[in-house]
């Protein structure tokens, strides 16, 4: 926990009202983004992103499976967050656990669309092998390493810079087999497919601080805000999903403000994320 | 199955007494008092320290010593197939006390009483020695937090297949079912703080094994001093002095 004295609070409440932040920054500026890809070797893509003091850690895994009955064209996607205690002493034990909820529910919601798949940011009918029989079934998982504010944006970031890093194996489909069972496949270990990212949106969170709102907050920051409001946006400039956590409530006129403001700093983030992406996976190849 | 080839090479190409490639890195987690990252092979653990602190449960306060908490957690990805394990099964419960134990012994906890340790490792990549290469993060973690320490302490482990006693089991020997010894020293004082052995191994073939590992675990003692003068010197640099 952030324990901040009246004087601190003070100075961190009148900075952003004045559009100077304890860091320097304004108030609608991020921390350096740092991306590293392939860092699980394991994994079929993983990436590891650093803003600021914020580290996660975010890994895909591919797994053969059978697709839901409610929907035989669309492989299945899902998302795992746990924080790990060295980010936090609070974090030991289950203490961290209702935090991993509400981020892998809140990343859900950003990245996968609706329950019936219908805006996804993930394409999940690319992942079918054989409709209604064989899919591949993506687990995603971020790790919270070290945490200093902001961690559904750094998730989020991990999570698209890991997608954009992951290769699936090619399926082979054997010839022959009857159309009612289960059909042979041969999963190829040296042609990948790469992942199409591009419509992978990007979390941008405003943090109310006062009258003002700022994005990419420090803890400090966090502890002094009254409501949080966090908006996946994707290259189009398309909305793919709002959660307003915690604090007080919000007059809507200010919400819409709030979504006009981040759709401003997303495309501004999106170019970074992007760059940061292509030059860690050049360095990665090399 | 052949885990030593007639030419004396091992599953992943080492030699019988070949450790595998190390790197440490210190100040891994900004917010920690103390923390570094320690890699042996494909075995990857992070390590952060915070304390000496207020006891934040009374009960468990002691006035003559420090007390010393420890939590070991695996990340879901960090072994080949998937898995979710709650936090706290079986398993990380026994690592986190061994751990535990192992600090203990080196930490000067007489000199803090009253306040309380805690160090919490993380598992991201798992490939056969974790426990030891957990120890040799935390002692990392410890010295860069500055907490007064009576020696460093560092754990190798070491196993005995196809008649020949191997240094610093991977994950594929080390599930072969043969014997693994896990050894951690205080390299200074030559003093054994950890032991721990499974399966069956002879009397006088225990002592080779054991000599194997306290060799690894001095070698990587050297290399942890290392890491931590390079890492002073660049404090030091810092300062400007």
């Amino acid at each position: 926990m952030v324990g901040l004295s009246l004087g601190e609070q003070f100075f961190i409440q009148g900075g952003i009202a004045q559009d100077l932040r304890c860091d320097g920054r304004k108030r609608l500026s991020y921390r350096p983004i740092y991306v590293q890809t392939g860092v699980i070797p394991q994994a079929n893509g993983s990436a590891k992103v650093r803003i600021g003091d914020t580290e996660v850690i975010a890994s895909v895994k591919a797994e053969l499976g059978k697709p839901s009955l409610m929907q035989p064209d669309k492989g299945k996607v899902s998302i795992h967050i746990d924080c790990s205690s060295t980010a936090e002493p609070a974090f030991e034990g289950r203490g961290a656990d209702w935090l991993s909820a509400d981020l892998s529910n809140a990343l859900q919601r950003c990245l996968l669309g609706a329950k019936s798949g219908a805006g996804a940011g993930i394409d999940c009918s690319s992942l079918v092998v054989v409709q209604g029989k064989i899919c591949w079934d993506l687990y995603i998982d971020g790790l919270v390493v070290s945490s200093d504010g902001n961690l559904l944006d750094a998730l989020g970031a991990a999570i698209k810079a890991a997608l954009s890093n992951t290769g699936i194996p090619k399926v082979q489909i054997a010839a022959g087999a009857s159309s009612d069972e289960k059909p042979e496949v041969e999963v190829s270990d040296e042609e990948f497919l790469q992942f199409d990212t591009s419509g992978v949106p990007v979390i941008v969170t405003l943090t109310k601080v006062g009258k003002h709102y700022i994005v990419d907050a420090t803890s400090e920051e966090e502890s002094q805000m009254s409501s949080a409001v966090s908006i996946s946006i994707n290259r189009q400039g398309y909305i793919c999903g709002v959660t307003k956590r915690g604090g007080m409530g919000l007059d809507p006129s200010v919400i819409l403000d709030m979504v006009s403001v981040a759709k401003l700093v997303s495309e501004q983030l999106i170019n970074k994320l992007d760059s940061e992406i292509a030059s860690a996976e050049a360095e990665d190849e090399s | 199955m052949e885990y030593v080839n007639p030419e004396g090479l091992r599953v992943d190409g080492r030699r019988p007494m070949e450790m595998r490639q190390i790197r440490a890195e210190i100040g891994a987690v900004s917010k920690a008092d103390g923390s570094a990252i320690f890699e042996m092979g494909n075995t990857k653990v992070i390590a952060a320290v915070y304390g000496p602190r207020e006891v934040q449960n009374r009960s468990q306060q002691m006035s003559d010593q420090a007390l010393v908490r420890c939590e070991y957690s695996m990340a879901n990805f960090s072994t080949g197939d998937r898995m979710r394990k709650p936090k706290g099964d079986r398993r990380s419960t026994e690592i986190s006390l061994v751990i535990r134990q192992t600090m203990e012994a080196c930490i000067l906890t007489h000199l803090m009483p009253r306040s309380q340790i805690d160090i919490y490792v993380q598992v991201l990549q798992a490939d056969g020695g974790t426990r030891s290469a957990c120890i040799n993060a935390a002692t990392l973690a410890l010295a860069d937090a500055g907490i007064p320490m009576r020696d460093l302490v560092t754990s190798c482990s070491a196993g005995y297949l196809n008649s020949t006693p191997l240094l610093d089991l991977n994950y594929v020997e080390d599930s072969a079912g043969g014997p693994d010894v896990t050894v951690g020293i205080l390299p200074k004082l030559d003093k054994v703080t950890l032991l721990q052995m499974d399966s069956k191994l002879p009397v006088d073939i225990l002592e080779n094994v054991m000599q194997l590992a306290t060799e690894g675990c001095k070698a990587i003692a050297n290399y942890i001093r290392e890491i931590l003068l390079e890492n002073t010197k660049q404090l030091e640099y810092r300062r400007g002095s």
